[in-house]
């Protein structure tokens, strides 16, 4: 397929790309936050990168959990590697304990005496962006949530393109009574009230992970569907395609490795986009409480907390520039992709 | 074109009919309905710290109501009857105009949704205004001065617009000028005290409270209707039509305004309808922020309690201001643009 060995084409589409700079740039932090997301465990966790206790070493990160008498604790459940840390600097004797830039993970509650949570920032603490109203790091809580919605939205996108561009190819090019049948199913699909239906889906059955992002599937792929239906449509009269099938090749091979990478300027345009409403709609059902079930970390969770505890607006400002940072980047690529693949140009007379 | 519209409007009843089976289904076949709210309640009040309250019919064990008080309950929210035949009863009172009784306030759904349309009304209609009256001269300024300075900043704007979704602009807003600055109140349409204000009194009370919604309300929809605004402009400015009124003679200024903006403005048609339905859908979020008594708080609300005859209710007009939003852009788009015939070729837009 052309797609793996590149042709000039693509060559050329991914030096525009390169050329603006803002969507680049954007790209490749994007790439960075995204791989410290999947080692998030070595960066923010409670437990311990390393310990070196009289003479041997543990890594305790992804291994099963170490009990306190490992380490000569008087208790059975796992370590706490923050005490250990204290303790061992506290005796001297040249054990030590090694632990992550943020030592805590999304679900401890660590409360102190003599204060309420939210507590405010803290270097000493090591709570760099503060505590929410129930003690648990807000950091911890922020990374574990931006990690579990992009895999949400991630996956959201895969069910969306596999529908969209199965029924979206087949509608474009077989056209006829498919088409018709399609075309009413998609346009009774899409006067559903979007929001309030996955609203009230999530209020009767409390979701998991994966049937939310099958609600929102069922309820979100018609738009894809729809551009790709109409790209079809305009490969399928071209003469390439003619001339594949005076070949001989069949429908399959026609639509798979004749139209489809031509279609590929409106597939991938909607990849970032995607992504970003993936992201949106996630936090804002969370914020409204018919999200994922708690104590699932995620940012809608965080802002509706924020909201309700005004007064302590290290919660707010948190998930608020979190969610703009990324936002932005995520649409600086998409605009970048676009201009990509159909540079515009525009032309005056004064 | 008089028989697409009559056919669009003939499938508003299907597609309706498809979205409440749908939605009535779903309220009816899982469990947690009004009925085990109460028997959860009541039983939850009869045996405090007693063993762990279970939802579900099955848990009736601690229940403090008999079986017959349960059934007349049953009775009373319709749920008697099997799922098909409670929806054609639901149906056949809609038909009607009559959307059942709120098992909350206990006062008829179109009270409690009447009450709080208004408030919803003023936010879609403002928001319509400032949007119209704002991206519409923007997006014609940017597009003439297309690359300056002017065009680029307002892009910075735009864009951050369109990147970060409007709740939150609402929170970071809230956040920032109603609980820290304290330029703004925190939340409601009126204060408590509206009442004795004067009229002048009245109305600044009433933009005191709306300035915040209303810069939410906005940035949802500001940069899109201003990027379609300057990019159908320049797409114009850019065609054969423009510039032979140019080489004619014809004034830049004046070729401008007299041809290729009246052409800009049919894509902004095609958005016009589905405003409608901005104010009820993208109210639930900003009106929970603001915590604003309109109609996306009444859904939101009813369906945290488990209300469903209003839930359903807010689902029929919902869906029912969508259905006529999208047919009233389609006949927005085929008044502006003559040569827009649905039905025939419409198909392939």
């Amino acid at each position: 397929m052309s797609l793996l060995n590149l042709n000039p084409q693509t060559i050329k589409q991914l030096k525009r790309f390169k050329s603006i700079k803002r969507g680049y740039w954007s790209a490749i932090l994007l790439a960075v936050l995204l791989a410290l997301c999947l080692i998030a465990e070595l960066l923010v966790n409670s437990r311990a990168l390393m310990v070196s206790y009289e003479g041997e070493w543990y890594f305790p990160t992804y291994t099963a959990l170490n009990p306190g008498t490992a380490f000569g604790l008087d208790y059975e459940y796992e370590t706490n590697y923050r005490e250990l840390r204290a303790k061992f600097e506290e005796q001297d004797q040249g054990n030590w304990v090694l632990m992550p830039p943020v030592p805590y993970n999304a679900f401890e509650n660590d409360l102190k005496v003599g204060s309420y949570p939210p507590n405010p920032p803290s270097l000493e603490d090591e709570h760099y962006l503060g505590t929410d109203s129930t003690g648990r790091d807000i950091l911890a809580r922020l990374v574990y949530g931006f990690r579990i919605a992009i895999a949400f939205s991630g996956l959201l996108l895969t069910f969306n393109y596999v529908a969209g561009i199965i029924i979206g190819c087949a509608m474009g090019y077989f056209g006829g009574a498919f088409d018709l049948l399609f075309q009413r199913v998609i346009e009774i699909w899409s006067n559903i009230p979007f929001l309030y239906v996955i609203m009230i889906v999530a209020s009767v059955v409390v979701p998991s992970f994966l049937t939310l992002v099958i609600v929102m599937a069922a309820l979100g792929w018609m738009q894809l569907t729809w551009n790709m239906r109409t790209s079809t449509y305009k490969e399928k009269s071209r003469e390439y395609v003619s001339a594949a099938r005076a070949l001989g090749a069949g429908n399959v091979r026609i639509v798979g490795s004749h139209i489809l990478p031509n279609t590929i300027a409106v597939i991938v345009t909607f990849v970032p986009f995607s992504i970003a409403s993936g992201v949106t709609f996630l936090t804002a059902l969370d914020y409204l409480g018919f999200g994922l079930p708690p104590p699932t970390p995620s940012w809608g969770e965080l802002l509706s907390q924020g909201t309700n505890q005004l007064q302590a607006p290290w919660i707010v400002t948190s998930v608020v520039v979190a969610m703009v940072v990324v936002l932005l980047m995520v649409t600086y690529v998409g605009e970048a992709i676009r201009e990509a693949f159909d540079p515009k140009q525009f032309t005056y007379y004064e | 074109m008089t028989s697409y519209f009559v056919r669009r409007f003939l499938l508003i009843l299907p597609t309706f009919i498809g979205v409440t089976i749908l939605v009535f289904t779903l309220t009816r076949l899982v469990p947690g309905g009004p009925i085990e709210r109460m028997l959860n309640e009541a039983a939850l009040a009869g045996a405090e710290g007693g063993a762990a309250v279970s939802s579900g019919f099955d848990g009736r064990g601690g229940s403090v109501l008999s079986d017959e008080q349960i059934e007349q309950l049953k009775r009373y929210y319709g749920f008697d009857k099997p799922v098909v035949l409670s929806y054609f009863d639901w149906l056949g009172k809609v038909a009607t105009l009559d959307l059942g009784t709120s098992t909350r306030y206990t006062e008829p759904v179109w009270e409690t949704i009447k009450s709080r349309l208004p408030i919803s009304i003023f936010y879609g209609v403002a928001t319509l205004i400032l949007t119209y009256g704002v991206c519409i001269p923007l997006g014609i300024v940017k597009a003439i001065k297309h690359k300056t300075a002017f065009d680029n900043v307002s892009s910075a704007l735009v864009f951050f617009g369109y990147a970060i979704p409007s709740y939150v602009v609402g929170i970071a807003c809230l956040t920032l000028f109603a609980a820290n600055l304290e330029w703004f109140p925190l939340s409601g349409f009126v204060s408590d005290d509206f009442d004795d204000l004067s009229t002048f009194g009245k109305a600044l009370d009433i933009l005191d409270h709306a300035a915040l919604p209303l810069i939410a309300y906005l940035a949802g929809s500001f940069a899109v209707t201003t990027m379609l605004m300057k990019n159908s402009l320049m797409d114009n400015l850019a065609a054969d039509y423009v510039r032979t009124a140019i080489a004619k003679g014809m004034a830049f200024r004046k070729a401008v305004f007299a041809h290729a903006c009246r052409n800009s403005l049919i894509p902004l048609a095609t958005s016009f309808g589905n405003t409608i339905t901005l104010v009820i859908t993208g109210s639930f979020l900003i009106e929970k922020i603001f915590n604003i008594d309109g109609f996306g708080l009444l859904g939101f609300e009813s369906l945290v309690e488990r209300d469903y005859p209003v839930v359903m209710g807010i689902l029929v007009i919902s869906s029912l201001l969508f259905l006529i939003g999208n047919i009233l852009s389609d006949i927005c788009v085929a008044f502006v643009d003559p040569r827009v015939k649905f039905g025939s070729g419409g198909s392939n837009q």
